[in-house]
C-alpha cells in the first residue's frame, strides 16, 4: 500500500505541474510574476484590472493598486501610449520638418515638390527594396498593378468550396502611359496622401523612405 | 496601323475630331471609302465601326490589360462600369473618345450621362488617358466587342463542377485501419501460439516423473490474481510509473515562466497564413517599427484599413470579422489585441537590432508565421535561447562600418568568424540593466 500512496502523490504533482506549460489561452506560470510585470508604463502591455496581482503587492501604491496593474487612467481607454505633445513637430536626422500641403494639393505638389536625394544606386537599391515591402502586394513587382492582392481570378478552397478570392480593385498600372510622366513630387505626394481608392500610407513610410520609393518608381517606369 | 475600314466613319465627323486627318493619306482615299461606308452603313445598322480583324483585337487586349483592367471589366462591374456594350449604351463613339482623354473635361463641360455616371460611381474620376490616340481608343472597343459577344457563347458550358475523386482523407483512414486489424490478427494468434506452447509443455512436463510439489507448480492455475501478485509484475509497474512520474514532474518544473505554444483567442480572428501566407504581404507592412524600434508594433487600425476599406469578405470567415475592423476606424475606437510574446521586465530585448542590423528573418524566432491562422509563440525566449544563438550566429559585417575595426581586432586574436559572443553578446547588461 505504501507504493500505491507514493505513485499517488506523484502522479498528482506531475499532473499540476503539467499545468504550468502553456498553450491555447492558457499563458502558464510565470516565475517570479513581480519581474514581469512593469512598474513602468509600457507602450504594448496594458492592464486596466487595479487588483491583479493583489495576492503578491508588498508596496503600498499611492493610488492603492496592486502589483500588476499598468494602464494609464489619464489618456483615453486607459492606454500606455501617448500621442506626441499639441504644436510640435518631429524631425528627422536631416532636419526636415513634417510635410505640410494639404491632400488636395497634387497637381501644386507634382509641378513643385522636389526630391531631396540623388539618383545614386543605392538610393534606388534602398527604394528597391521599401517598393517591395510597402507596394509590391498592389502594384506588383514590376509597377504593372498586377500584385497579389489586386490580381483577380486567384480561387481559394473554402469549406470544400472553390470561391474566387476578395481583391483589391482599381490598382493602377504604374507603367501605363498616362503615370509614366509623373514626377517624384507626385509619386511622394500620392504616398502620403493618397489617392482616389489608394488610402494614404503616409502613417507607415518615413518621408525619406518614401523619396526613395519614388525614385525606384521613377526607375520602373522606363 | 493601316488606314482600314473601321476608321473611315471617323472621316464623316472631321469637323468634331480636327486631328483625324493625320491618320489618312489622301482626300481620294478618303472619298473612296466615304462610298464604301455608305454601301456599308445600309447593311450593318448599328457598331459598324468597330472593327472585328484579330489584329485590331489583340491590339487592343494589350491595351486593354495595361490601362483598364485595373478599374474595368468587361463583363462585370469593378471600380467602374462593366463596360460590355458600351459601344451601344454611350451616347456616341466620339462622346467615349473623349471621355477616355478627358474625363473630368466631359463632367465638367455639364454633359448629362457623364455626369449622371459620375455620380453613380461614387464620384471617383477616371484617371485622364490623354496620350491614347483614337485608333487606340478604337482598338480597344474591337477588344471589348470580341468581348462581350465571347461571353455570351463561353457562358453556356457552365455545368456543376464535378466532385474531385472521395479525398484522401478517407484511403489513408482505411490504410491505418487494415493495418490495426492486421496487427491485431498477429496478437491474437501469438496468444494462440503461446497457449499452445503452454499446453505442450505442460504435456511434456506430465509425461516425466515430477515429485508432489513440482507437479503442484506445473498445474497451479494462471489468473489476473497470480500474474499481479508476481514480484517481476509489480517491479516493471512500479518502475515506469516511477520512471514517467519522474518525468512529468521534470518537464513540469521545465515549463514554469515558459510561454512556449501560448495562442490566445484574438478579438478579431486574424489569418497570418492568409496574409503573409497567400498574399506575400511582407511582414514590415503592417509591423512597421521593426526596422526602426524596439517594438515590431502592433499595427494600427487605418494600416488595416488600407486594403479593407474595399475588402470587405474574407475567405474564412465570411464579413463578420472584417466588419469588427471598419466598426473600430468608425468609432475611432482601438483594438485591444491580446499581447503573445511577454518578455519578463527584467530583460531588454530590441528589434531593430536583430531584423535591421543583424539582419535575422522574422521566422528565426517567430517560427512558421505565414502558416499560422492563429499565432503561437514559437520559442521558448528563455535565456539559455537568446545565449544559444548569441554563441552561435556569426555577426553581420557587411557593409556596416561600425564594425570594420571591430572585425579587425577580432582576426589578429581568432580565426573563426567574429560571433555575437564575441563583442560582448554575453555580458550581463547588454540585456539586464
Ligand atoms: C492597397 C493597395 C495599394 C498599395 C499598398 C499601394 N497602392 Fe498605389 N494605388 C492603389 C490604387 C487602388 C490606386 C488607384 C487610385 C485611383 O486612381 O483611384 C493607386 C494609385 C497609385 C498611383 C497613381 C496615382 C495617380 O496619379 O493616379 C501611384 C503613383 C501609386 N499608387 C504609388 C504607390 C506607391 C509608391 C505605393 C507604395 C508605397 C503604393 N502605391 C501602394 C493601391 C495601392
Amino acid at each position: 500500500m505504501r507504493i500505491v500512496s507514493t505513485l499517488f502523490v506523484a502522479f498528482s504533482a506531475a499532473v499540476v505541474l503539467t499545468s504550468c506549460g502553456a498553450g491555447g489561452d492558457n499563458q502558464g506560470t510565470e516565475y517570479a510574476p513581480n519581474m514581469y510585470h512593469s512598474v513602468a508604463y509600457e507602450p504594448y502591455s496594458q492592464i486596466t484590472d487595479e487588483d491583479a496581482g493583489r495576492w503578491l503587492t508588498s508596496i503600498d501604491y499611492p493610488d492603492g493598486h496592486a502589483e500588476f496593474y499598468n494602464s494609464n487612467k489619464f489618456n483615453p481607454y486607459r492606454m500606455n501610449m501617448r500621442e506626441s505633445a499639441p504644436h510640435t513637430v518631429a524631425r528627422n536626422k536631416h532636419g526636415w520638418l513634417p510635410y505640410r500641403l494639404g491632400k488636395d494639393s497634387l497637381a501644386f505638389a507634382a509641378a513643385n515638390v522636389k526630391s531631396p536625394l540623388d539618383s545614386t544606386a543605392a538610393i534606388i537599391a534602398d527604394g528597391k527594396v521599401l517598393y517591395e515591402t510597402y507596394c509590391d502586394h498592389c502594384h506588383g513587382p514590376k509597377g504593372k498593378g498586377d500584385g497579389k492582392v489586386a490580381a483577380g481570378g486567384i480561387k481559394v478552397e473554402v469549406n470544400g468550396e472553390q470561391k474566387e478570392r476578395s481583391i483589391y480593385a482599381g490598382v493602377a498600372n504604374l507603367t501605363s502611359d498616362a503615370l509614366k510622366g509623373v514626377s517624384e513630387g507626385h509619386i511622394f505626394h500620392v504616398i502620403t496622401m493618397g489617392k482616389g481608392l489608394m488610402w494614404s500610407h503616409g502613417s507607415q513610410i518615413s518621408p525619406e523612405d518614401r523619396w526613395k520609393i519614388a525614385k525606384y518608381v521613377k526607375t520602373l517606369q522606363k | 496601323m493601316s488606314s482600314d475600314s473601321r476608321f473611315v466613319p471617323l472621316v464623316l465627323k472631321t469637323d468634331t475630331e480636327p486631328n483625324m486627318n493625320r491618320n489618312f493619306i489622301s482626300s481620294a482615299c478618303k472619298f473612296l471609302s466615304l462610298v464604301f461606308v455608305f454601301a456599308f452603313l445600309n447593311l450593318t445598322s448599328n457598331a459598324q465601326e468597330i472593327s472585328k480583324e484579330p489584329a485590331a483585337i489583340s491590339a487592343g487586349e494589350t491595351l486593354f490589360n495595361a490601362n483598364c483592367k485595373a478599374c474595368h471589366r468587361v463583363k462585370s462591374k469593378l471600380v467602374g462600369p462593366a463596360l460590355q456594350n458600351v459601344y451601344d449604351r454611350a451616347p456616341s463613339i466620339d462622346w467615349i473618345k473623349s471621355f477616355v482623354k478627358n474625363s473630368s473635361g466631359v463632367i465638367a463641360s455639364g454633359d448629362d450621362y457623364a455626369n449622371k455616371l459620375y455620380n453613380e460611381f461614387n464620384k471617383t474620376q477616371m484617371t485622364a488617358f490623354s496620350s491614347f490616340k483614337d485608333a487606340d481608343i478604337m482598338n480597344i472597343l474591337a477588344y471589348i466587342k470580341a468581348e462581350t459577344e465571347k461571353v455570351a457563347v463561353t457562358q453556356v458550358p457552365n455545368g456543376p463542377v464535378p466532385p474531385t475523386g472521395g479525398g484522401d482523407g478517407g484511403v489513408s483512414k482505411t490504410y491505418l485501419d487494415v493495418i490495426l486489424a492486421g496487427m491485431l490478427l498477429i496478437l491474437v494468434l501469438l496468444l494462440i501460439i503461446l497457449g499452445f506452447l503452454v499446453s505442450a509443455l505442460k504435456r511434456f512436463l506430465d509425461q516425466k516423473e515430477l515429485s508432489e510439489e513440482e507437479k503442484e507448480v506445473v498445474h497451479s492455475p494462471i489468473t489476473l490474481g497470480t500474474v499481479t501478485s508476481s514480484s517481476g509484475f509489480i517491479f516493471i509497474v512500479v518502475f515506469l510509473a516511477g520512471a514517467l512520474g519522474f518525468k512529468a514532474v521534470i518537464n513540469g518544473l521545465y515549463s514554469i515562466g515558459i510561454q512556449q505554444g501560448y495562442a490566445p483567442k484574438q478579438p478579431i480572428a486574424f489569418s497570418h497564413k492568409i496574409h503573409a501566407g497567400q498574399l506575400e504581404i511582407d511582414c514590415k507592412y503592417c509591423h512597421v517599427g521593426v526596422m526602426k524600434g524596439k517594438s515590431a508594433t502592433i499595427p494600427s487600425v487605418n494600416i488595416c484599413m488600407n486594403c479593407h476599406n474595399q475588402i470587405k469578405e474574407g475567405q474564412q470567415t465570411g464579413t463578420g470579422e472584417i466588419a469588427k475592423i471598419t466598426a473600430a476606424w468608425e468609432n475611432k475606437k482601438p483594438i485591444e489585441w491580446v499581447r503573445i510574446h511577454n518578455l519578463p521586465d527584467l530583460a531588454y530585448f530590441n528589434h531593430s537590432q536583430h531584423v535591421n542590423v543583424a539582419g535575422v528573418e522574422c521566422q528565426t524566432c517567430h517560427g512558421p508565421i505565414e502558416t499560422m491562422d492563429v499565432v503561437r509563440q514559437h520559442s521558448l525566449l528563455t535565456m539559455g535561447w537568446c545565449i544559444d544563438c548569441h554563441r552561435k550566429t556569426d555577426v553581420n559585417t557587411k557593409g556596416n562600418a561600425y564594425y570594420d575595426k571591430l572585425v579587425e581586432l577580432h582576426k589578429e586574436k581568432s580565426k573563426t568568424p567574429m560571433k555575437v559572443e564575441d563583442e560582448g553578446g554575453l555580458e550581463c547588461a547588454k540585456c539586464h540593466y
